[in-house]
């Protein structure tokens, strides 16, 4: 069936205004004055557009910190997540060692288990090593996603073993091969993966919350909440703290793109 | 350069035998081609002598060094890859740098090797280009070019022009040629193409379920087939085979119940013994003379300057296919006469081995 452009194009748009309206509305709000959103109907735009919200959320509330406290704890989910599931999924995809496939099966059907499931014996388990109340704690989950190593091991069977094998005729050790053979070529599904990471400990709010018991130590999510018990009321207020929440990994992911879309392996073999 | 020698190469998979002990020996600077239909082992003996298969039995000697044990690099070989295999993030000029490179030679040596390269094959404007933008005749040549520039003692190709459309193929067959008269390589080619292997190999290596059946010029191989396969697997058409019993008089009688004349090698056969007949088709006499035999036209094949024609005869004959310069006049259902002359014919014992020719 044909459909013609302007209807896809119109369908398009609607579904796409349909789910930024409520961003564009949550950061038109952060400028609004006190009170100003809970008339009747609400207004779409700020009477008069002020930063209040915002200085009070950094200025009285120490917002910077939680903001600091969350980029330090992504950041590090991110890096050290990649240090480990790229390795693994690329040895779950390429080389041969017993019980890889048992084990990778193993890991598949863990993944069917809810998270939170997992939550309090891994709480029972860090307490008893001491890491509750720390960074260390609150990152070990992001350690060795198994949804990662999946991914990283999908996108390595796609790698034909001929390259591979001609690196290894031109003379290359298995850690260059990895290095300037294969993680040019995991480029896309790298910086993917690192954006999954980041965007998802970025916004994780239950596990911060259990393992963190130090105020200093929050992240963002955790001590939006933590404000808005007080403040609900303050919908200007909450609002300005979610776009806060919300914009840097908008931008990062705006940012990154043109990576994630890219296909680097064609042209590689066949035509 | 070296020559090389392969002795007793044995290679399983858990309970499968892939190579069951072939021995090769390649001269210096010779082309030799290993030729088979696909599950033969043929693509595992050159993965073996590149040191990416590991065999269960036998040795490998490049030059003087027994290099069974050595990593690939070290070997002083160079592999073109059926799939080209070309590193997709790097431009021509990187791909073909990146063996000297991981080898920490000097940039003017890696740049007058890779330029050197380029111009034998004729890939300079591409040196800036990323594999994605290459054609695959282009791709191919840059995959030759990669090995080129690490002067290896020996190219190893498995299946190099199977990717290409047929007339680009042809065209890579003649580059082939003189690109091993222009650098003198040993090589060794792996291909499933007979085309390939009779025109290019100096000599050709038949292997078969593992085990080689013969090993000959591609002249001797045509002429002189050790063996039913051989003597099927090259040459289009394929030869004719027709079982047959040896008679009296120097004669054999066909299946068919007709008699032909055999030549003086079936002398030493006993009237009896059932025997296999080969005649390739291009040999096949169309005409009326003594002892030819009635035949009908089936079916007709034109190719342009040369017909297969397939003759059968009366009910229960076995069919045979000669080819002949198409004229246009030969039809379906014409009634010909042909004849096998004595010296075309190959002739096989029961087993499938050639009476009178030494095997490989």
């Amino acid at each position: 069936m044909r459909v013609n452009r302007w209807t896809v194009t119109l369908l398009a748009a609607f579904v796409a205004l349909l789910t930024i309206a409520p961003l564009l509305w949550m950061v038109s709000v952060s400028f609004m004055a006190r009170g100003e959103a809970s008339q009747f109907p609400p207004p779409l735009l700020p009477d008069s557009p002020t930063l209040d919200n915002y200085r009070m959320l950094f200025g009285t509330f120490g917002v910077g910190r939680f903001l600091a406290n969350s980029v330090l704890v992504s950041t590090l989910a991110t890096v050290l997540a990649l240090l480990f599931t790229v390795p693994a999924g690329y040895a779950f995809a390429t080389l041969r060692f017993k019980g890889r496939d048992a084990t990778f099966r193993l890991l598949v059907a863990a993944l069917v288990v809810p998270g939170q499931i997992g939550m309090l014996p891994l709480f029972l388990e860090l307490k008893a090593m001491g890491l509750v109340n720390s960074y260390a704690g609150a990152l070990v989950p992001w350690l060795a996603g198994i949804f990662g190593i999946f991914l990283v091991r999908q996108y390595c069977l796609s790698i034909p073993d001929e390259m591979l094998e001609a690196a290894r005729i031109d003379g290359a050790s298995e850690g260059q091969i990895l290095r300037r053979v294969v993680l040019p070529i995991l480029t896309p599904i790298i910086v993917t993966l690192a954006l999954f990471v980041f965007l998802s400990s970025w916004n994780d709010f239950m596990w911060p919350l259990i393992i963190l018991a130090d105020q200093q130590l929050y992240t963002l999510p955790v001590a939006l909440a933590a404000m808005s018990r007080e403040h609900v009321q303050d919908n200007e207020l909450m609002m300005a703290g979610a776009v806060i929440t919300t914009l840097p990994v908008l931008i990062l992911f705006l940012a990154l793109q043109r990576f994630y879309l890219s296909g680097l392996l064609t042209g590689s073999v066949k035509g | 350069m070296a020559g090389l020698s392969i002795r007793g190469a044995q290679k399983s998979f858990g309970d499968t035998e892939v190579l069951k002990g072939v021995s090769i020996d390649v001269a210096d600077g010779e082309f030799a081609v290993i030729v088979g239909p696909s599950g033969c082992g043929k693509s595992t003996l050159l993965r073996a002598v590149a040191g990416l298969e590991e065999l269960t039995g036998g040795s490998i000697t490049i030059g003087d060094r027994d290099v069974t044990a050595l990593p690939p690099s070290d070997r002083g070989i160079a592999m073109v890859f059926q799939s080209y295999a070309l590193y997709p993030h790097l431009t021509v000029y990187e791909n073909m740098a990146f063996a000297l490179k991981i080898a920490k030679a000097g940039k003017g040596a890696i740049d007058e090797a890779v330029r050197r390269a380029a111009a034998i094959l004729n890939i300079e404007a591409l040196l800036d280009r990323k594999p994605a933008a290459l054609s695959g005749g282009q791709r191919q040549r840059v995959a030759i070019g990669r090995a080129i520039v690490r002067q290896p003692q020996i190219f190893l190709f498995d299946e190099p022009l199977s990717n290409l459309d047929a007339d680009l193929r042809v065209r890579m067959r003649y580059e082939f040629a003189s690109l091993h008269r222009q650098l003198g390589t040993t090589t060794l080619y792996v291909t499933h193409d007979q085309v390939e292997a009779m025109t290019l190999a100096d000599r050709i290596i038949v292997l078969r379920d593992g085990l080689i059946e013969q090993v000959g010029t591609p002249r001797e191989l045509y002429e002189r087939p050790a063996n039913i396969f051989v003597a099927q697997f090259l040459g289009t058409p394929r030869m004719n085979i027709l079982s047959a019993t040896v008679a009296d008089g120097g004669q054999a009688l066909l299946a068919d119940g007709r008699r032909i004349a055999l030549p003086p090698t079936a002398l030493p056969l006993a009237a009896g013994a059932p025997i296999s007949v080969g005649i390739r088709p291009e040999d096949i006499a169309i005409g009326d003379a003594p002892g030819a035999l009635p035949y009908t036209v089936h079916f007709v094949e034109r190719l342009g300057g040369l017909a297969t024609v397939h003759l059968g005869g009366r009910e229960g004959d076995e069919p045979v296919a000669c080819q002949l310069r198409d004229d246009g006049s030969i039809a379906e259902g014409d009634r010909l006469a042909a004849s096998f002359a004595p010296g075309h014919l190959h002739l096989f014992d029961a087993a499938g081995r050639a009476i009178g020719v030494r095997g490989g």
